[in-house]
């Protein structure tokens, strides 16, 4: 009897088992049918159609005509496109790195000061991810400006002679990358300081107790548990500082001799001025893989894994 | 619950097509009271340019009672996105201005209209001829000549000349004396002479200079050939990088090559820019206008009737799509070809800064007593004018990869690498395109 009636309970939690998860997900699918709609009309849609006219030479008056993979090899033999794809790496090496340092180390500071005083740096910090790029392109431009322009008169206290800041080879790409930190370093920070906020006090003073000083602390703990917040603003932050536009565009036209012509303002060229679309849509594909490239090599070198105290 | 999901679906299915149907651009064929709509989208000018237009919609509007012609202006930098994203929706507007370079490319992707079956043969007559060639396409007109405007003329400072111990009225005759010049009016606060100095703007301002140097463009003529690595071209970017080099030119744009107003502002002494800017210092600069001479560029070899500048101009044309085509050139017949007494106003408000291929017009303008106030006009027009050449119909990838050979010089890098470079990304251009052939 008791043995019966074990089994039965086993047979009847197992029937719930079953039943909760149909039930959960037949929920979940609910819930996310808007949003799997918007995707394929708006994303998968648009994604497979380019796929599918980026095999074709057209325009939107000629007959398209099929061309096989031409596109393709046309843009990848293209000197000029694999330039802006590297430069945009470089640009994203310039920019990423620098910002979540700058995030790490502003979060730190955040936390230790009074909270009054962290509400007034989390504002002053998030201001630049508020203004649009176009303000920031037409603001640093005049701060570069090579005759009367802030910087230069600046350095002229010191004696420097004025720098063409954006009408060098040398100087450009830097000089576009510093507005793209500045506007990207408010969301790295607040996200970057959520994360030090998440931590445990218990393990700080657990790692005091045993006698290890902030640089320990930093390495043993901080470091490994905001590996994830660092891998995400990492990921987030090459896609996104490899894809800017509006700064490049604005500031030098993706000049001098193409030194700013990141891949995005490349291939927008390419769409406004080429009689034939298919070369900007293989471009733009391509640009896709590479961009997928890099988020795959950013997760392998900074393994993502679940917390130690989660 | 089935049922639910399914409903849910539907409606978020049924707000996603009504997002896309509804998607922007306002150059459907609706009907207005009755009549067709057709649409006008014209780049945005200077005030006076797009105050005629207008002026000239609401006469056009008018005068018919067939259609309502609506007009639309589209400011420069966004023309290109708007332009194709409206042909990409099938809501390309049905007439729109273009620059003559870019008729050809148009017409040979299909993009365009031929005119010629649309508007009635007589109305072709008094056209300079190298100006139609401008609008042609294997023997067909697809755009209707409105102005030319030669691309490059040398303005200066009369009076900063005098104050630098030269000569006011004896611009510079050679580029060497533009370079001796540029050094002795070179200010901190003044730049000796303002140019192109991008290869955007470089890829299209000097091609009279390109002209000048090698007697040629860096293609050749059937478009078959590169010829950017002719080593004629070398004083050409030479002159750039010494100009830039040593300090006479801004190191840093002062303004897009178009624009005029670094010399109205005082921050050049020279200026090399098209006659358009004209317009804008007698428009906005009156006070400065006495203190400025304009001539022609120095020629390379001293020769002052080789080419110095490429006529330019816009015209209107009719999309390929448009349904009311007949209506639309109509329009364009009536605006173009008809009364010059409405061309002349244009003229006129542009302070002749720009000069009219059609007989009828010109003659008009020359009787005018306004065109006095033009004191470069009649300088231009002998001393570049009649000597430019027609701007180039090929791909803006040739014009492109030219300029960046001359911004490599600029930038101070090796004239013939870059010259040869230039010549491989033409070749290039001209394989991937199938261009080979498709020249004159």
């Amino acid at each position: 009897m008791a043995v019966t009636s074990l089994r039965a309970a086993r047979v009847e939690r197992r029937a719930g088992v079953r039943a909760r998860p149909r039930r959960e997900s037949r929920a979940a699918f609910t819930m996310l049918a808007p949003l799997l709609v918007l995707l394929a009309v708006f994303v998968i849609w648009p994604l497979i159609h380019a796929v599918y006219i980026s095999f074709f030479t057209w325009s939107f008056y000629d007959p398209a005509v099929f061309v096989g993979l031409e596109n393709y090899i046309n843009v990848v033999t293209d000197e000029e496109f694999v330039n802006s794809v590297v430069r945009g790496l470089l640009f994203s090496a310039m920019v990423v790195p620098v910002q979540v340092t700058i995030a790490f180390v502003f979060a730190n500071l955040v936390k230790t000061v009074s909270r009054r005083m962290a509400a007034v740096m989390k504002v002053t910090i998030y201001v630049p991810a508020v203004i649009s790029e176009v303000i920031a392109a037409i603001v640093f431009a005049l701060i570069y400006t090579h005759r009367g322009g802030l910087l230069n008169w600046f350095l002229d206290f010191f004696g420097i002679e004025a720098i063409p800041w954006l009408g060098d080879t040398a100087t450009a790409l830097p000089a576009v990358a510093i507005p793209a930190i500045w506007i990207g370093m408010g969301v790295a920070s607040l996200i970057m300081l959520a994360g030090l906020l998440d931590i445990p006090e218990a393990y700080y003073e657990c790692a005091s107790l045993d006698g290890a000083g902030p640089w320990t602390k930093m390495f043993r703990i901080t470091l490994p548990l905001m590996k994830n917040v660092i891998l995400f603003l990492l990921v987030t932050g090459f896609a996104a500082s490899l894809q800017f536009l509006i700064l490049p565009w604005l500031m030098t036209q993706g000049g001098p001799v193409n030194s700013t012509n990141l891949p995005n303002l490349f291939i927008l060229q390419h769409f406004n001025t080429d009689l034939y679309v298919g070369y900007s849509i293989a471009a733009a594909l391509l640009l896709f893989g590479v961009l997928g490239a890099v988020s795959a090599v950013i997760f392998r070198l900074v393994r993502s894994e679940k917390a130690m105290d989660a | 619950m089935r049922t639910q999901l399914i409903r849910l679906i539907a409606a978020v299915a049924g707000t996603a097509v009504l997002a896309v149907g509804c998607g922007s651009g306002g150059t459907g064929q609706g009907a207005a009271g009755g009549k067709a709509e057709i649409t006008l989208w014209q780049q945005k000018f200077t005030d006076q340019e797009d105050a005629w237009y207008k002026k000239a919609v609401a006469a056009f509007n008018k005068s018919q009672d067939k259609v309502v012609l609506k007009h639309v202006i589209v400011p420069a930098d966004v023309w290109d996105q708007k332009m194709k994203a409206a042909q990409a929706a099938g809501k390309a507007p049905d007439i729109y201005t273009v620059n003559y370079s870019k008729v050809p490319g148009f017409a040979r992707t299909g993009q365009i209209q031929a005119l010629d079956p649309l508007i009635p043969a007589g109305k072709w007559a008094g056209l300079q001829e190298s100006v139609v060639g401008s609008v042609e396409h294997k023997g067909k007109k697809y755009g209707y000549p409105m102005l030319v405007e030669p691309s490059a003329v040398l303005y200066y400072r009369k009076d900063l000349f005098a104050k630098a111990g030269l000569d006011p009225n004896k611009p510079p005759a050679t580029w060497q004396e533009l370079i001796d010049y540029g050094k002795k009016l070179t200010t901190k606060d003044v730049a000796g002479v303002v140019t192109a100095a991008n290869q955007i703007d470089m890829a299209w301002s000097t091609w009279g200079l390109q002209w000048n140097a090698a007697g040629h463009l860096p293609i050749s003529d059937d478009w078959s050939t590169p010829q950017a690595a002719d080593a004629k071209y070398r004083q050409l970017l030479q002159v750039y990088q010494t100009l830039y080099q040593q300090g006479i030119m801004p190191k840093q744009p002062l303004a897009p090559y178009a624009d005029a107003n670094p010399l109205g502002q005082g921050k050049t002494a020279m200026m090399v820019c098209g006659s358009w800017a004209a317009s804008v210092l007698l428009q906005d600069y009156p006070k400065m206008v006495a203190d400025i001479g304009a001539a022609a560029l120095p020629s390379f070899d001293g020769d002052t009737t080789k080419p110095t500048a490429t006529l330019g101009g816009w015209t209107l044309v009719v999309d390929a799509k448009s349904k009311n085509a007949r209506a639309s050139a109509d329009f364009v017949s009536w605006l173009l070809a008809g009364d010059p007494t409405l061309l002349v106003e244009f003229f006129k408000n542009t302070k002749f800064s720009k000069y009219s291929p059609r007989a009828a017009v010109a003659d008009a303008i020359k009787d005018d007593p306004a065109a006095a106030e033009n004191p470069w006009a009649r300088t231009i027009e002998e001393q570049v004018v009649k000597y430019a050449k027609p701007e180039p119909a090929y791909d803006w990838a040739i014009s492109l990869a030219f300029g960046k050979a001359i911004e490599k010089a600029l930038q101070g890098k090796d004239i013939d690498q870059a010259l040869q470079a230039a010549d491989a990304e033409i070749k290039d251009v001209i394989a991937k395109n199938n261009l080979a052939g498709q020249g004159s």
